[in-house]
C-alpha cells in the first residue's frame, strides 16, 4: 500500500466531490429555471414542459446518489488507515527479527505474532478492496444517471427547435442544461479514474 | 466518528470530530481549524482511533491542507497517533510543550518535525490567522497549553471541561436551554474527571483569572461536549468552586 498515492487520491476525490456537488446544484437550478419558463408560456410549451419535468426529477435522483457516494468514501479511507496502522506493528516485529537472528531462538512467539499481523493486514486489504468495488458500482450508477440526463437534454433541444416560434429562449436554456450536465459528467469521470487507480494498485498487490 | 462544523466565517472554519466508535479507549474530541485552505488539528488523538479520525477529517478538509498539529500535553489519547499522521504527511509540524519533547518521540516518530512551545506560551499563524498558545500548566499535565482563536472567540481547553459521556453523545452542552438545567446535568459527568485528574487548586485559580479576561464564545474540551454562551461562564464559576486534587485523599 503506497500511502502517498492514497493521500493523492483522497485529495483529488475531495476536489472531485466538491465539483460534483456544485455541478449538481447548478443542474437543479437550471431545471427550476426551465420549469418557470414553461409555466410562464402556458400551453404553448407543453412539449418542453415534459422534458423540463423529467430533467428536474433526474436532477433529484442524481443528488440522492451523490449523497450515498459521500457516505461510502469514509469507510474506504478508514479501511486504508487501519492497514497503515497495523502495518506499523508488522514492520516493527519484522525489524526485530531481521536485526537479530537470536530473537527467533529465544522468543519464538515473535515470528508467530508477526505472521498474525500479516494475516490481519491481508484480510483488511481484501475488505478495503470490497469497499472500493462497492464504491465503483455506485459511481457507475451515477454515470448511468448522467447518461440518462444527457438524453433528456438532447430531447430538450429537439423540443426547443420545434417551439422556436413562441419566442421563449429555450435554445439557451437547453444549452445551459447541457453544459451543467457535461460538467458533472467530467467530474464523475475524473473521480472514477482516481478510484480505479487505487483498484489497480490493490489488485497488483494482492 | 463524525465531523460537525462549529464555526464558519468566510474562509475561517472550525469542526469537531466526535463520538468515537471504539469504546475500549477513552472517548475524545479532535478539533480542526481551517483558515484560507490551511489546516491545523488540535489534539489529534490516540493511535487506536486514528483511522476513524482521519476518515472523518477528510470529509471536512483535503489532507494536503494539513499544515500543523497542536498537542496540548503528552497523553496517549492526544499524541500517540503522531507516527500515523507523520506517515501520511511528513511536512506537518507538531507544536508541543517543550518539556515533553523526549517523551512524545517515544510514540514512534523520531524524525517528525516537532516545534517546542516554551512554558510562557506563544502563537502560530495558520492561513494568515494568529492562534495563541495559552499556558495551562498543571491542568492537568505539568506542561500544558490551550489554544485560543481570537477571531472566532473559541478556546480549545484540552482536558479542562472534560466530561465522560456515553456513546452517541451530542457535540454541545444543550445550547437552547436557558435555565442552566442542561448544564447542571452535564457537569455531573465532569465532576469526577476534574477532581481526580486536575492536581492543583493554585493552577486552577490562576487559569480562571486569566481566562475570565478573555472573550470566549465557545469553550471546547478534548472530552465531552462544547460549552457555549452562558454555559462558558457557568463552567468557569463551577470550576472555581470545585476543590481539585483530592478525589482519593
Ligand atoms: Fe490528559
Ligand atoms: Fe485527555
Amino acid at each position: 500500500m503506497n500511502i502517498q498515492h492514497i493521500m493523492g487520491v483522497v485529495d483529488a476525490s475531495f476536489a472531485a466531490r466538491q465539483s460534483i456537488e456544485k455541478a449538481l446544484r447548478e443542474i437543479d437550478r437550471r431545471a427550476l429555471n426551465a420549469m418557470v419558463l414553461v409555466k410562464r408560456h402556458g400551453n404553448a410549451l407543453a412539449g418542453y414542459g415534459v422534458v423540463a419535468q423529467a430533467f428536474r426529477e433526474r436532477a433529484a435522483t442524481l443528488k440522492d446518489s451523490a449523497a450515498h457516494l459521500q457516505e461510502s468514501i469514509a469507510p474506504l479511507i478508514e479501511a486504508y488507515m487501519r492497514i497503515l496502522q497495523h502495518q506499523r506493528f508488522s514492520d516493527s516485529f519484522e525489524q526485530m527479527l531481521a536485526h537479530n537472528a537470536d530473537h527467533e531462538k529465544h522468543c519464538p512467539g515473535l515470528r508467530s505474532t508477526q505472521k498474525k499481523w500479516q494475516i490481519i493486514i491481508v484480510e483488511e486489504e481484501a475488505e478495503a478492496k470490497a469497499v472500493l468495488e462497492r464504491l465503483l458500482e455506485m459511481v457507475q450508477l451515477l454515470q448511468e444517471g448522467i447518461e440518462e440526463q444527457e438524453y433528456v437534454v438532447t430531447n430538450g433541444r429537439i423540443e426547443a427547435a420545434l417551439a422556436e416560434s413562441t419566442g421563449a429562449p429555450l435554445m439557451r436554456v437547453s444549452r445551459e442544461m447541457g453544459e451543467a450536465v457535461r460538467t458533472v459528467a467530467l467530474a464523475i469521470r475524473s473521480y472514477r479514474h482516481q478510484l480505479e487507480s487505487l483498484e489497480h494498485e490493490s489488485s497488483t498487490h494482492l | 466518528m463524525k465531523a460537525a462544523p462549529i464555526f464558519e466565517a468566510g474562509s475561517h472554519r472550525w469542526w469537531i470530530i466526535y463520538d468515537q466508535d471504539e469504546h475500549r479507549v477513552i472517548d475524545s474530541n479532535v478539533y480542526v481549524i481551517e483558515s484560507n485552505e490551511q489546516t491545523i488539528i488540535l489534539d489529534p488523538g490516540g493511535f487506536e482511533i486514528f483511522p476513524q479520525v482521519f476518515a472523518a477529517l477528510v470529509e471536512a478538509v483535503p489532507p494536503s491542507s494539513l499544515k500543523a498539529a497542536f498537542v496540548s500535553h503528552q497523553d496517549p489519547d492526544i499524541a500517540s497517533s503522531l507516527p500515523l499522521w507523520h506517515a501520511c504527511n511528513e511536512k506537518m509540524e507538531w507544536h508541543i510543550p517543550k518539556l515533553w519533547e523526549g517523551f512524545i518521540r517515544h510514540y514512534g516518530a523520531l524524525d517528525a518535525p516537532l516545534q517546542n512551545i516554551e512554558d510562557t506560551g506563544g502563537s502560530i499563524i495558520i492561513g494568515g490567522r494568529r492562534l495563541e498558545f495559552i499556558p495551562a500548566h498543571y491542568l492537568h499535565s505539568s506542561a500544558n497549553f490551550h489554544l485560543y482563536d481570537p477571531e472566532a472567540k473559541i478556546l480549545f481547553s484540552g482536558d479542562v471541561g472534560a466530561a465522560l459521556l456515553p456513546p452517541g453523545h451530542d457535540a454541545w452542552v444543550d445550547r437552547r436551554d436557558k435555565t442552566g438545567r442542561a448544564f447542571a446535568e452535564h457537569i455531573s459527568k465532569a465532576k469526577y474527571f476534574h477532581e481526580r485528574w486536575m492536581p492543583s487548586n493554585a493552577a486552577k485559580k490562576n487559569w480562571i483569572e486569566r481566562v475570565s479576561q478573555m472573550d470566549i464564545q465557545y469553550l471546547c474540551p478534548q472530552h465531552g461536549a462544547i460549552y457555549s454562551g452562558d454555559n462558558v461562564k457557568r463552567f468557569l464559576d463551577w470550576f472555581d468552586k470545585l476543590t481539585v486534587g483530592t478525589a482519593i485523599i
